[in-house]
């Protein structure tokens, strides 16, 4: 049957039926009870008055309406007891409504063996754990909520567990625990002794410490005094009963008075440090407030889950060594007592392992200790290189280096004399270029109709370059013979690309000067460039000069065209400066590619025995290197790769280098290291003056390196200077004026400031003070003051132009 | 719905009824009454920065009554804060307070559980009520800060089964520790208050005997009376003599208005005794 028919077929009068009949149960019990209180209240007579309604009902209750005994209960209790006593000063208040509890249900047996407590309302468990006595005193005051708390009968628990004794264990039977030494930590994780502390804390705690030392002694004595005023404060009868004064103590007069609905107030122990100084005002002594006798509280010790949390002092455990040992034979204990065979032969090897002969040690020490102090000495943090150093020797890297002679050569001459024709047909002829490229090149430029530069293209390779037909800027490149590695640098011809000749002549030893031997050419060319140039790289330093009298083929290879020349140029070189003997002269075709690598075969040119062009260069001697000096390194091009963002091509002028080494770059005076380097277009570790290099640098931002600037030594710098004094050897007229000053790529505008003196040519004696004009070919020493400070140094080799014209060079003092 | 398909244990621990054998036993109370003088507080250990993690923190334990099996009183909190209010909250001008009580669930005969239940957030919002007095709250807009206790160890008398009705009265103890130690770790966060406030409790109290009148005593264990009237909790500046909050529970006589005052009294005497150990834990921290 489901239950929703259950339901639906309760019978409802049924169950009101027997509700009835509890009810009327209540009925009969209410009506026995009001009888048993009449019967009693007879009983007693005049006695009746002593005791309460709720008493006698009470009692009733208990005795089952049992009219005798419960007079007797209350006689005994209430009437004529020990010290009959009203219930309470608190007037108890009868609760108004007897509970007729369920236990009217009860056995009467269960009733009358048992004394049931009055109070079994509060929880199901009450019934059975409330087994205690009763208490008549206490019915009528209750609190809601509360229960009295009756205290567990003495109940004698041995007789129940006689065998196994509960409490008073007997010594003999007490088992020993031993707690565990746990280590002196808190609980709330971590591992140090201390709780962990954060940063912040701990900087706290540090600024506290500072702040506790700081503290003078007065007022350490100052707080010596507050602390015996404390210990007398906390006394409490003496301080407690001390009113304060004024409107408070006056508040506290009313309140004590009063007393209703007042909190009266109990004066505090002062707690500033002011008032702590102000003695016990005892002017109202008659003003008390409640004398509340407080003790003084005292900070109890910590528990031992405190000590465990906070690890405080940790109580010692004393182990008892027979409670270890329980029942251990004597050998076995005597086993373990010594350090164990393993420890015997750890301890053992661990002392084998680290012990030097004794002396040594000394020694070693005592020199380590010298050597130390000399390279701390010796330390400077500047320039300390990158770990990525091999800090080598680079000169006796360089003499252990059996490396060919390295030389390079600037080809100069008048515009279109063929000097990078002449280059190119060299490059080919020496399988440098190979022919492929050449036929390309040629097919190139017949396309634009000039076949006759085909050979110029393997050097200009800019599209203008090619377009104008003209060298712009220096081409160089790299050749190498059985006994040299050349580096030509193939400088323009072009008058208005002077700057660029200069830039690399500077980075030339010798130079190679091409003479246009055709008709008319050769002398404007004599008037024009040729001139110039020869001029400046005189003035440049580079002493060795091969003079290609180029295109005689044009000429039927006459050998009076080329003794003409010879005479004439030579006659004029030996006036620019240049030794006799440093003057060669070689008869070429650079579009044919006679007497340039092979010797002509041609019959006409069999009047000349002298040496090709490749050889008269092998014959030329390198100048000698400043290898000793410090580093310098100018500036050629600034470009980016992959290595580095900074990369720099250049001529090493002076000095040596290696991968890692720290360099400085003026004049930006910047700091950097060199990541790696290339020499003659191939990874090196190091290169040496003389070498053209390509250098990546680091730790530098590419806007403070420039072309033109010099790259050096960051412990020898090289000087910035504005103003610089020249010896100056005058092509134009020089008087103060505003000028251009070259060198190498560097050209920076300033101007002639003053002229001191005129020189003599040879021994450079004065000849005249402050002249006011310098002639043509005349020697003079120059103030030259510059717009920006310049890398400068005395020695290097300065060019003046002005207008486009070169009209000064000489050398910086 | 109760679980009926297993036999579940009881949510509490129980102990196995002892029947009376003898009648007419009389009934000894020695060494189970209060031993203290009515107007000493139990003796207590506070200490200052016991979690490194929160901005100030305490913890504070009572004495274990050496009459009765009651432990003592363990608590620790934390402070959090103060501490930026998130976004979502609106703003205020004032730094906002949240009191956080809970009990460990074992702390109490009873097993309490994880979640907090109504005796525990009535505990909190008397203990916000306590502190927001001595807040200088205004010094901290749009800021809040997070007052945790948690209750390790309540002082019940564990052992008997007798003293159900107690915790009602035990919530008072609870609560006056919980202002004491909540100023420490305050004191100890840094947030400015105008003085340290310190929880007291009153109680008009019965013993057990024939000759005893109700009397007051302070800081009550339920268990060493037979039966506790009336208590009041008080927490109280000293310094300003200014009464923070005052909880008030029992069944008092109505006629007899200076038993209220009394306890009221007893009450800020037994908090005044605990801001003396407050005070001497933070000097010893500070010095």
């Amino acid at each position: 049957m489901s239950r929703h028919r259950a339901v639906r077929n309760l019978d409802y009068d049924e169950v009101m039926d027997e509700f009835e009949e509890n009810l009327e149960e209540e009925e009969e019990n209410r009506l026995l009870m009001e009888q048993g209180v009449a019967d009693v209240r007879d009983a007693l007579g005049a006695e009746a008055a002593k005791v309460t309604k709720t008493q006698i009902e009470e009692a009733l209750w208990h005795y089952y309406y049992d009219v005798d005994k419960s007079v007797t209960y209350l006689t005994t209790k209430f009437i004529n007891p020990p010290q009959p006593k009203a219930p309470k000063p608190a007037a108890p208040k009868p609760t108004g409504k007897f509970i007729i509890p369920l236990q009217a249900m009860l056995p009467h047996e269960l009733q009358d063996s048992l004394h049931w407590a009055e109070d079994n309302r509060d929880g199901l468990g009450g019934r059975a754990s409330r087994l205690t006595g009763f208490r008549q005193d206490h019915v009528g005051f209750r609190v809601p909520g509360s229960s009295p708390s009756y205290p567990l009968p003495p109940v004698c628990l041995s007789t129940h567990f006689h065998d196994m004794p509960w409490g008073n264990i007997p010594k003999g039977r007490e088992s020993i625990l031993i707690p565990p030494v746990v280590p002196r930590c808190g609980l709330l994780g971590g591992s140090g002794a201390p709780p962990k502390m954060t940063k912040l804390q701990a900087l706290a705690a540090a600024r506290k410490k500072k702040a506790q030392e700081k503290t003078s002694e007065q007022e350490v004595e100052q707080t010596r005094t507050q602390m015996t005023g404390l210990s007398v404060s906390s006394t409490p009868t003496q301080k407690e009963n001390t009113p304060l004064s004024g409107a408070f103590s006056k508040r506290l007069k009313t309140s004590s008075s009063t007393a209703q609905g007042r909190v009266p107030i109990i004066p505090t122990e002062p707690r500033s440090e002011s008032e702590q100084s102000v003695e016990p005002i005892t002017k109202e002594p008659e003003v008390v407030a409640e004398p509340v006798q407080v003790p003084p509280v005292k900070k109890a010790q910590p528990s031992a889950f405190a000590q465990t949390l906070f690890g405080g002092p940790t109580p010692t455990f004393t182990i008892q060594q027979d409670v270890v040992t329980l029942g251990l034979a004597p050998s076995v204990l005597e086993a373990f007592s010594k350090p164990s065979p393993d420890d015997i032969v750890l301890a053992a090897q661990a002392k084998a392992g680290k012990k030097p002969p004794a002396g040594q040690t000394k020694k070693s020490k005592l020199s380590t200790t010298n050597s130390v102090t000399s390279s701390v000495a010796e330390l400077k943090i500047d320039d300390t290189p990158l770990p990525k150093s091999r800090n080598l020797n680079v000169l006796s890297e360089f003499e252990k280096s059996t490396q060919k002679k390295n030389a390079s050569f600037v080809v100069v001459g008048h515009v279109d004399a063929g000097k990078s024709t002449m280059m190119g047909r060299l490059l080919l002829d020496l399988n440098v270029v190979d022919q492929r490229t050449v036929e390309k090149l040629r097919k190139e430029a017949h396309m634009i109709g000039k076949s006759s530069f085909a050979l110029a293209w393997v050097l200009d390779q800019r599209t203008e370059e090619r377009s104008r037909g003209v060298t712009i800027d220096i081409a160089t490149n790299r050749f190498e013979t059985d006994t040299t590695a050349f580096t030509i640098l193939d400088a323009p011809g072009h008058r208005d690309f002077i700057p660029n000749m200069i830039a690399g002549a500077s980075q030339a030893d010798f130079a190679v000067l091409v003479v246009d031997a055709s008709t008319g050419a050769f002398e404007s060319g004599l008037k024009g460039q040729t001139k110039e140039h020869s001029l400046l790289i005189r003035s440049m330093g580079v002493s060795r000069i091969i003079v290609a009298v180029n295109k005689l083929d044009m000429v039927n290879w006459s050998q009076e065209r080329f003794d003409e020349i010879k005479d004439q140029v030579s006659g004029f070189l030996s006036a620019t400066g240049f030794q006799k003997k440093n003057i060669a002269f070689v008869p070429v075709s650079g579009l044919h590619g006679d007497n340039i690598v092979k010797r002509s075969e041609n019959p006409a040119v069999a009047w000349y025995t002298g040496p090709t062009l490749i050889e008269e260069l092998e014959l030329s001697e390198p100048s000698a290197r400043a290898m000793e000096k410090p580093l310098r390194i100018n500036v050629a091009e600034v470009f980016r790769t992959q290595q580095s963002q900074v990369t720099v091509s250049g001529r090493v002028d002076a000095g040596s280098l290696q991968m890692g080494d720290a360099v400085l770059v003026q004049p930006a005076t910047e700091k950097a290291f060199v990541k790696s380097l290339l020499v003659e277009d191939a990874p090196a570790d190091w290169a040496v003056a003389g070498q053209s290099v390509v250098l990546h640098l680091s730790h530098i931002d590419p806007i403070h390196v420039r072309s033109g600037d010099i790259i050096c030594d960051p412990n020898k710098p090289i000087p910035k200077e504005k103003t610089f004094n020249l010896k100056a050897l005058a092509f134009d007229f020089l008087m103060p004026m505003q000028v251009d000053v070259h060198r190498g790529r560097l050209h920076a505008a300033g101007k002639i400031t003053a002229m001191p003196a005129l020189l003599d040519k040879v021994t450079g004696a004065v000849t005249k003070k402050n002249p006011r004009l310098v002639k043509p070919g005349q020697v003079a020493r120059v103030r030259v003051e510059l717009d920006d400070q310049v890398p400068l140094e005395a020695g290097q080799r300065v060019v003046l132009r002005s207008g486009g014209e070169t009209i000064a060079a000489g050398l910086l003092e | 719905m109760a679980d009926r398909r297993r036999i579940n244990g009881p949510p509490g621990s129980t102990m196995p009824p002892v029947f009376e054998d003898d009648a007419g036993q009389p009934e000894v109370k020695s060494g189970k009454g209060r031993d203290r003088a009515p107007t000493a507080i139990r003796k207590m250990f506070l200490k200052t920065g016991v979690t490194p993690s929160a901005s100030g923190s305490a913890y504070l334990e009572f004495e274990k009554s050496n009459k009765s099996d009651v432990s003592g009183l363990k608590l620790s909190c934390t402070v959090h804060g103060p501490r930026s209010l998130p976004r979502s909250s609106p703003f205020s001008p004032h730094i906002v307070l949240s009191a956080h009580v809970k009990y460990a669930p074992f702390a109490t005969k009873q097993r309490r559980g994880y979640l907090r239940d109504p005796s525990e957030r009535d505990l909190g919002t008397h203990l916000e009520t306590a502190l927001r007095g001595a807040i200088i709250a205004d010094r901290w807009p749009k800021s809040g800060v997070d007052i945790i206790i948690s209750i390790i160890e309540g002082d019940q008398d564990r052992e008997a089964s007798k003293s159900q009705g107690d915790e009602t009265w035990d919530m008072m103890n609870a609560l006056s520790g919980c202002i004491t130690v909540a100023s420490a770790a305050l004191a100890d966060a840094g947030i400015d208050c105008v003085d340290t406030v310190a929880g007291g409790v009153a109680a008009l109290v019965q013993d057990a005997g024939d000759d005893s009148t109700p009397r007051i005593v302070v800081d009550p264990i339920p268990s060493e009376h037979e039966k506790v009237l009336g208590a009041c909790c008080i927490a109280y500046l000293p310094t300003r003599d200014e009464v923070t909050n005052l909880w008030f529970k029992g069944d008092l006589p109505a006629s007899d208005a200076g038993l209220y005052t009394q306890l009221v009294e007893n009450g800020i005497q037994a908090s005044r005794n605990a801001n003396r150990v407050l005070v001497e834990c933070l000097g010893e921290t500070t010095s």
